[in-house]
């Protein structure tokens, strides 16, 4: 019993010797941007500061290196408190940087065992600064702004789902290729502006908000997005807005000398926005403009896909589904051929509904 | 006298538990890099190759000693077969691999938390506490340390696993397509790597005089290690539509990483908790392993357990503060691990195919001298 006690006293004493960080004796950092200007590194550091009450206030540490490594330990030599970076929602990459690569930043991220894999990335044309700057400004309290932002457009619109984890998975993988969320300046405003595009960790381009929309269709099943189709009827012209509300897409490969692929888009929607001149309950002008929704959307995947070839780039992870169906697939031979690659969409829209009212 | 011994003895039915308990341990939470090295997305043929193969030597264990009759464990065997002069060496060998399994088993976890949450945790402190708790649950003999390897085996399954579906949010079922991409050769290969896996069972070398009715705890541990099979799939099914080939030469325990997932509003980071909750796994191992080294002390010298329990224990935290790097506990890792995997796929069948014969020649000299007569 006696001996019981000591180990017992003794296990108490070692408890001590863990080591702490209490909440408000630390710097919690939620968002971080990493530019290039002149020969050097910078990096913004945006975190809360505790005032009075629940109110927090958004404050910004900057600093410049020559390297991308010690830019956070830098960040703790204008710091009272040390600098933690477990709480990090956001890694704000200026275009700058994102042109020089990127590959660096990746490796440290995906080696740090204090980020979650639900960190977002994203690029900012221009200084991730400046994008940060706003944003703590702009917010009187919010600290995670820009992430909120990211994952609110993930979640209900035109966005596909990123974080750091499908970066890592997209960027690591053989045959696919990653894009992150594409932020810009508007006025006092930051506002999210489409993807950008990666080869091998260096940014080669973007495309806007509603091209968006079609890759995260092709991507995955997706329940939600918005896109906007010009249509027709006789002489009459105008636009109605699709409201995603079911997509799947499926992909096939047709093998020989021409390896054709072929994805059939089944896109179940509401049409929620219309011109007055289309009486949409009427069953005509119903296959009319599911009709040419169709060839539209067709026509504007072609353009994307067609846009990736000619950069050689493949953030669809075309070159993955063919490898899945390919023994001993070789990711050299098959981008090779890539730009020739025939890649064949077939839409078929369903309108669910046009709303409550006529 | 049987009466008395009755009450050191558990029931077959606690042979799952053991044999499942010290199958899975440490390896589990990276053996997803080594398999997908030699086979790629193929892996989970391996697994079952290995588990078969497993199957086979647990039955292999269990006939040996119902041929040998009067021998109850490997010490005895050993001397029942091999002679009193080889077959103790034989069995110093065997302490000496205990007491290297609680070793690597200790060092790795401790390494688990020193990366993932005490940077600055000296190995000392956690193997200090961890070797107390060890002191105490052996000494209260081996059915104390049964009663461990259950809750280390239920506590787990109940928190860890449901855990383990969460990524599933983001598979890819893609990554198994095409099947069988790599050649049998490099299937064979995956399957060696894993059977360090399926490691744990030979245990029950040491402790099968402590099972009632012994054979009666075949299906037991056979059910065990079809469990541990189970496991390792869904762990390899998940892992494997989670990350893609490249993606798992960059995580060291992808296991662990697949716990950054799961996502609740009060705990963000559900790896700490896995971590923390695996003390449980581990803890079972390295108390059975230990107990089996002193116990093979005592029937080789009958040495007291409680004496030389202490003695054991010191040692191995001694000889824990010595691999302090990476490639030192990656050594010696590797070190245990080929040991074990020789031992499971040598000694084992050998000590069968022996027993076998022996058998055999004795029934045939029987059956002469019945004959003669």
């Amino acid at each position: 019993m006696k001996r019981a006690l000591y180990l017992l006293l003794l296990i108490f004493v070692l408890v001590g010797c863990k080591s702490s960080r209490i909440v408000d004796q630390v710097q919690i950092i939620h968002a971080m941007g990493y530019d290039w200007k002149n020969g050097t590194y910078t990096g913004t550091a945006i975190y809360p500061t505790f005032k009075q009450g629940p109110m927090t206030k958004p404050d910004i540490l900057t600093t410049e290196s020559s390297t991308t490594y010690d830019l956070i330990p830098r960040l703790s030599s204008k710091s009272a408190l040390p600098i933690e970076e477990g709480q990090m929602r956001l890694v704000l990459f200026g275009k700058a940087f994102a042109k020089k690569g990127i590959t660096e930043i990746v490796h440290s991220l995906a080696r740090n065992n204090k980020v979650g894999s639900h960190l977002q990335l994203a690029v900012a044309k221009g200084d991730a600064e400046e994008l940060l700057r706003i944003t703590a400004k702009t917010t009187l309290s919010d600290t995670l702004y820009l992430s909120n932002l990211v994952e609110q457009n993930i979640r209900e619109m035109n966005l596909p789902n990123t974080n750091l984890h499908i970066f890592l998975y997209n960027y690591f993988g053989k045959g696919r290729d990653p894009f992150l969320p594409y932020f810009e300046k508007k006025g006092n405003f930051v506002k999210l502006e489409g993807l950008a595009l990666f080869k091998d960790g260096h940014y080669v381009g973007r495309i806007d908000l509603r091209q968006s929309f079609l890759v995260k269709m092709l991507l995955d099943e997706t329940k939600n997005g918005v896109y906007q189709l010009p249509i027709s009827k006789e002489k009459q012209k105008g636009r109605v807005l699709l409201e995603n509300l079911y997509a799947t897409s499926k992909y096939s490969l047709k093998k020989g000398k021409k390896p054709v692929i072929d994805i059939r888009i089944h896109i179940r929607a509401s049409i929620r926005d219309y011109p007055i001149w289309l009486d949409l309950p009427n069953k005509e002008s119903f296959a009319l403009i599911r009709h040419q929704m169709e060839k539209q959307l067709n026509k504007d995947i072609s353009k994307l896909i067609r846009q990736f070839q000619t950069k050689e780039i493949d953030p669809l992870g075309i070159g993955d589904f063919v490898r899945s169906y390919t023994r001993h697939w070789n990711e050299k031979s098959f981008y090779k051929q890539y730009k020739k690659l025939t890649i064949r969409p077939h839409v078929k829209v369903d309108i669910v509904q046009t709303g409550i009212g006529e | 006298m049987t009466l008395n011994r009755e009450r050191f003895f558990i029931s077959p039915f606690f042979v799952f538990f053991t044999v499942h308990g010290a199958q899975i341990g440490i390896g589990v939470l990276s053996f997803q890099r080594r398999l997908n090295e030699k086979v790629g997305h193929d892996g989970w043929i391996s697994i079952i190759v290995a588990g078969i193969v497993a199957h086979i030597l647990i039955w292999m264990m269990y006939q040996t000693f119902q041929l040998s009759g009067t021998s109850e464990d490997v010490i005895q065997l050993n001397i029942q077969y091999f002679g009193k002069w080889l077959g103790n060496v034989l069995n110093i060998g065997f302490v000496c691999y205990f007491l290297l399994l609680a070793l690597i088993v200790l060092r790795l976890y401790i390494e688990v938390v020193q990366v993932w949450m005490f940077p600055l945790m000296g190995t000392w402190q956690f193997s200090l506490i961890l070797l107390l708790l060890t002191y105490y649950t052996v000494l209260g003999g081996f059915r104390s340390v049964v009663g461990l390897c259950l809750w280390g085996v239920v506590i787990p399954l109940l928190t860890i696993f449901p855990m383990l579906f969460f990524p599933l949010e983001y598979a890819h079922y893609r990554n198994f397509f095409p099947i069988l991409d790599h050649s049998m050769l490099d299937i064979l290969k995956g399957a060696k790597e894993v059977t360090v896996e399926y490691l744990g069972f030979e245990l029950l070398l040491m402790y099968y005089a402590f099972i009632k009715d012994g054979q009666q705890s075949h299906r037991w541990a056979q059910l065990a290690n079809g469990f541990t099979m189970f496991i390792y799939l869904v762990v390899i099914f998940i892992s494997t539509v989670f990350y893609n080939e490249e993606q798992v030469k960059h995580v060291i325990w992808p296991t662990l990483t697949l716990g950054k997932i799961p996502e609740i509003p009060f705990i963000e980071r559900m790896e700490y908790i896995i971590i923390s909750i695996y003390v449980l796994v581990v803890f079972p191992i390295i108390c059975l392993a230990i107990w089996s080294a002193t116990r093979g002390l005592k029937q080789m010298v009958s040495l007291k357990q409680r004496l030389s329990l202490p003695v054991v224990l010191i040692t191995i935290f001694v000889a824990s503060l010595f691999f302090n790097t990476r490639e030192e506990i990656d050594q010696l890792g590797k070190f245990v691990s080929t040991i074990g995997f020789y031992l499971v796929i040598g000694y084992i069948p050998f000590l069968y195919l022996l027993a076998l014969f022996t058998k055999r020649l004795k029934g045939k000299a029987s059956m002469n001298e019945r004959s003669m007569i």
